[in-house]
């Protein structure tokens, strides 16, 4: 096996591989930094430029976007508050406060090692374990399913800083607005209200967009004018120079840290349709959770940071692991570069380890060299990236609206997707001055379809209800879900008891 | 203000004076091609190779647009109020004809205009490793002793719905329907033995190879050289020929010069070698028709998919 | 005694659900699915209609028990004139982008929304500010159109 990943590094090292994975490792990167250009998007866009090539090169070019997209959100995310994928969104919450306290080297390069050495722990696993871990997300039917997201939605609803209430019904908010729209079952309009434009429903991109980035964007502009408090806003001349062997030894210094993020990170990969945006927020809560001051979280510690950016790339190798063992997507990404192997004419599926050993072990150095390469490139790019946040507010703004626009007019080439992001950014923003946290109601928004769909599947296969909690893994995961709510609950009483109410400002 | 007015009606004038002529330099931008499903989808598989050759003979880039929800019906949607220009391409299949009957949608395959019929995939009538059959007979008599037990994952309302319900009406077995949009859904819920039964194509030989799919029937008329083992359902006693036909068409009222030019770049393109092998790869054989007989083609498939809709109970009154 | 803003917000949110509650009881049945599109819909309602009883009790009782300005904490002044005239401004760019096609509109956007947010005084700054609005709309033009094949919107006005 390792004779064969040996030879894999080597052919990979070749030009004629190594070109296309560093451009592919490059386009990912500015793709997932630039907010509203999604890894799917990117991974779209670079798709025709593979039919050229032989399938490595197109499987390297791709699973360098996928790698390098992964990690590119955090450069938004710790620089500018706005994650630049779905997968950043945890990264924000304590990349930006550490950065705007005047360490943004620090941030940025937690992130980016953490990138690296959660992929790399990703890529063990991905080579080690695929076969086993495939069969677990075998037995996975629609209540195992159901009973997943229920745990995801109660612990993300638990991170919902200073009210767990509001936690919960901005995940509820979350969860409506998927409702509204087509049933995705019989294709039933639902509270439409007899609207072509709202019987499309409220694609989950826009929303995301519209909500992060107007709330965020707009924030900002409340404070022109305004004295500035000192470290609210990142100096004229942040210097993101950064001892690496001191933040290395931060990430290595928390190993549990490091390895349960790298898991969660894994296993949301390997179970398809749930994808990284769900991995950074529950790798977040879980280290939020574990930690001895869970009351600092939020304020820019590296724990929130390490939990974030190491469960998202190791998510990668999870994704990677179900389309090569199975033939079966994990996410929008995933399924493209399934298409592109199928159009090059490779069966992915139960023998394609065994049977393209050189296109398999190829791809797992592709995925290795990808994460050097992606340390390398941020780390030439950060000039780069100090010219974003030396960017005056005035012209910064526009800029990034107009691309949030493309991004949202891009995912469906149509105009409704950017009616769709004005609306929610207007309603985003005035859930954030309600005091609402907006976390749980993306999550609710990303699970939001899949619940309903594995619900009625479930009650469409056998009626019985109790299955739900008969069935040994989805009983298990239901327990575990109502002693999250339970343990949220007992905390935020006793968090209540000791301290003054206070206004929670996070988003 | 009214000289604001007054410059944009010229303005509006002069576009809309601009428009015949354009039809004679058509094509002078890149071309939209509305894809209703998934990128990475089957659909979506079949229509990617075919963009750069249709390309390389019409001479604008071919940027494929993944218009996806409500099973295929908000691309529709799109597609039809599209400017009838050429500059809008919609491809489609079988789905559009059986939404419309079921009910799901208004859009209609006739507010389109034909242009050609690339591909036919046949359908495959695929079980899961759980399940004890090693036939078609096997199934049959299970079915018969549990009606309504053996669960099937389908698309409601779609191909992957109608294919098995045919083959219910012609077994006289009634199946359990659990929904299962898109394949891929359907791949892992029938590995998982979550579904007993579902409809896939011969892209899934490699599962089958492996012993994690069972084919039980192919709906062609002549067995498949990919599969030569499985059997046709007409050899198993069933008269049911069924593949999924995917085609383009463009908005209706698209000027008669520019439908021509297309036609023929669609000609060109469907009979390059390069896309028989990518449709090969894709366990679908190129079937092309031009749009003068893609077009009679299409009334007779929205005939038999009312008629099935309506005699499956589908169709919506 | 006065409703503090988390009760205005539990009392919105509960008024949404149950309207949307009496609706989803008026939703058809399939034949094929046992339990109905309005099945799982009344499930996140009621949940969101029970959360937002909460939130109004919890409102209520902190301020009985005497919170002093829950609702109102000392706030900055913040530039919220601003931020209406921004949404505006966005609004407005979002409404032309289709009629005077992406170029066009995006420069008068970028341009507008620059100005809004710190006034150019000499002319220097005019000029820097349209080099940044044509640059900006170019620029993403050009990339996108040209190299990502993405089809940015066309004017219906102006065809361009």
């Amino acid at each position: 096996m390792f004779e064969l990943l040996g030879h894999g590094l080597l052919t990979v090292l070749e030009w004629k591989y190594l070109l296309p994975l560093f451009a592919g490792t490059l386009v990912g990167v500015i793709g997932g930094a630039l907010p509203g250009v999604t890894i799917t998007m990117t991974i779209i866009v670079v798709l025709p430029f593979t039919y050229g090539l032989d399938p490595l090169q197109g499987l390297a070019t791709m699973t360098g976007v996928y790698v390098g997209g992964s990690a590119g959100g955090l450069v938004t995310a710790c620089l500018l508050g706005i994650p630049g994928t779905p997968s950043a969104i945890a990264t924000t919450f304590d990349g930006f406060p550490m950065a705007r306290g005047g360490a943004p080297g620090r941030a940025l390069w937690l992130g980016i090692w953490s990138s690296f050495f959660g992929g790399l722990l990703g890529g063990l696993f991905l080579i080690l374990v695929t076969g086993p871990l495939a069969a677990i997300a075998l037995e996975f039917g629609p209540w195992e399913y159901f009973s997943l997201f229920v745990l995801a939605m109660a612990m993300v609803a638990g991170l919902a800083g200073s009210s767990f209430v509001k936690g919960l019904l901005s995940t509820a908010i979350g969860l409506l607005i998927t409702v509204i729209g087509t049933d995705p079952i019989g294709s039933v309009p639902r509270f439409t209200f007899g609207s072509e434009f709202i019987s499309g429903g409220f694609p989950f991109l826009p929303v995301l967009i519209g909500i992060f980035a107007f709330a965020q964007i707009m924030s900002d502009i409340e404070k022109v004018g305004v004295p500035k408090t000192p470290g609210a806003v990142l100096g004229a001349q942040p210097s993101l120079a950064v001892s690496h062997l001191k933040v290395i030894g931060e990430i290595l210094g928390r190993p549990f840290l490091l390895l349960w993020s790298t898991i969660i990170g894994i296993l949301i990969g390997a179970l398809p349709a749930i994808g990284g945006s769900a991995a950074n927020m529950l790798a977040y809560d879980q280290a939020k959770k574990f930690s001895r001051h869970p009351e600092r979280f939020g304020t820019g510690v590296p724990e929130g940071i390490i939990a974030s950016e190491s469960s998202n790339n190791a998510n990668v190798g999870g994704s990677l692991v179900t389309i090569m063992a199975f033939g079966i997507p994990g996410d929008a990404v995933t399924a493209v570069m399934l298409g592109a192997m199928t159009i090059h004419g490779i069966q992915s599926g139960p023998l394609f380890v065994s049977q393209q050993p050189g296109l398999a072990y190829g791809i797992y150095a592709a995925y290795i060299l990808a994460h050097a390469l992606m340390v390398l490139i941020l780390a030439a790019g950060t000039l780069f990236v100090l010219q974003i946040t030396r960017v005056r507010l005035a012209v910064l703004a526009p800029v990034v609206l107009v691309l949030c626009v493309i991004g949202a007019y891009a995912l469906n080439n149509t105009m409704q997707s950017v009616y769709v992001l004005l609306i929610f950014g207007v309603f985003g923003y005035a859930l954030v001055k309600a005091g609402f946290p907006l976390a749980p109601l993306i999550l609710g928004l990303i699970l939001g379809d899949q619940i309903e769909i594995n619900l009625i599947r479930a009650i469409m296969t056998d009626d019985s209800l109790l299955l739900f909690f008969t069935r040994p893994i989805s009983g298990g995961l239901l327990f575990c879900a109502a002693l999250s709510v339970g343990l949220a609950v007992w905390q935020h009483v006793r968090h209540q008891r000791r301290t003054p109410r206070e206004e929670a400002h996070d988003f | 203000m009214r000289a604001v007015l007054r410059s944009l009606a010229v303005t509006a004038a002069l576009g809309a004076m601009v428009i015949p002529a354009a039809a004679q330099n058509y094509p002078e931008r890149p071309i939209k091609m509305i894809v209703p499903w998934a990128a990475g989808g089957d659909t979506d598989n079949i229509f990617r190779p075919f963009a750069p050759l249709l390309q390389k003979h019409i001479g604008q880039p071919i940027v494929i647009a993944n218009v996806v929800g409500a099973s295929g019906t908000v691309g529709a949607r799109e597609a039809r109020g599209s400017p009838a220009d050429g500059y809008t391409l919609y491809a489609v299949h079988d789905y559009i004809h059986l939404v419309h009957y079921a009910g799901v949608t208004d859009v209609k395959y006739s507010d389109f205009e034909p242009i050609c019929l690339l591909s036919a995939t046949p359908s495959v009538l695929t079980a899961s490793p759980k399940t004890p059959w090693k036939s078609w007979a096997e199934l049959a008599d299970d079915a018969k002793k549990r009606p309504g037990q053996i669960t099937v994952g389908a698309t409601l309302g779609s191909t992957s719905h109608i294919f098995p319900a045919l083959i219910e009406k012609a077994a006289g077995v009634k199946f359990k329907y659990v929904s299962y949009e898109g394949l891929a859904p359907r791949m892992n819920a029938i590995l998982g033995g979550h579904v007993d039964l579902t409809d896939s194509n011969l892209t899934q030989k490699g599962k089958v190879d492996a012993g994690q799919l069972k084919f039980l029937a192919i709906a062609a008329e002549k067995r498949d050289a990919e599969a030569p083992d499985v059997p046709t359902l007409k050899e198993l006693g069933m008269d049911i020929v069924y593949a999924v036909q995917r085609g383009l068409l463009v908005p209706k009222g698209t000027p008669a010069a520019v439908r021509a030019k297309l036609d023929e770049a669609c000609g060109k393109a469907a009979k390059e070698a390069e896309f028989a092998d990518a449709m090969k790869k894709q366990g679908t054989r190129v079937s092309y028709l031009n749009a003068a007989d893609y077009g009679p083609f299409l009334d007779k498939l929205d005939r038999e998919s009312k008629t099935i809709m309506t005699e499956l109970g589908l169709a919506k009154q | 005694m006065r409703l503090g803003r988390d009760s205005f917000a539990g009392l919105i949110f509960l008024s949404v659900s149950l309207a949307l509650l009496v609706q989803s009881f008026g939703l058809p049945q399939l034949p094929l699915v046992p339990v109905g599109p309005g099945f799982y819909p009344r499930i996140v309602l009621i949940f969101m209609a029970v959360m937002s009883v909460a939130l109004v009790v919890q409102d209520l009782l902190a301020r009985r028990a005497g919170v002093a300005g829950v609702g109102a904490p000392a706030q900055p002044q913040r530039a919220y004139g601003l931020v209406a005239l921004s949404f505006a401004i966005i609004a407005l760019y979002i409404v032309l982008l289709p009629l005077l096609g992406y170029r066009i509109a995006t420069v008068v956007f970028v341009a507008a929304m620059q100005a809004t947010l710190e006034r150019p005084t000499t002319w220097r700054q005019w000029a820097v500010l349209a080099a940044i609005a044509i640059g900006t709309s170019a620029l993403t033009y050009l990339i996108f159109e040209r190299y990502l094949a993405v089809l940015l919107p066309r004017g219906s006005w102006t065809n361009w």
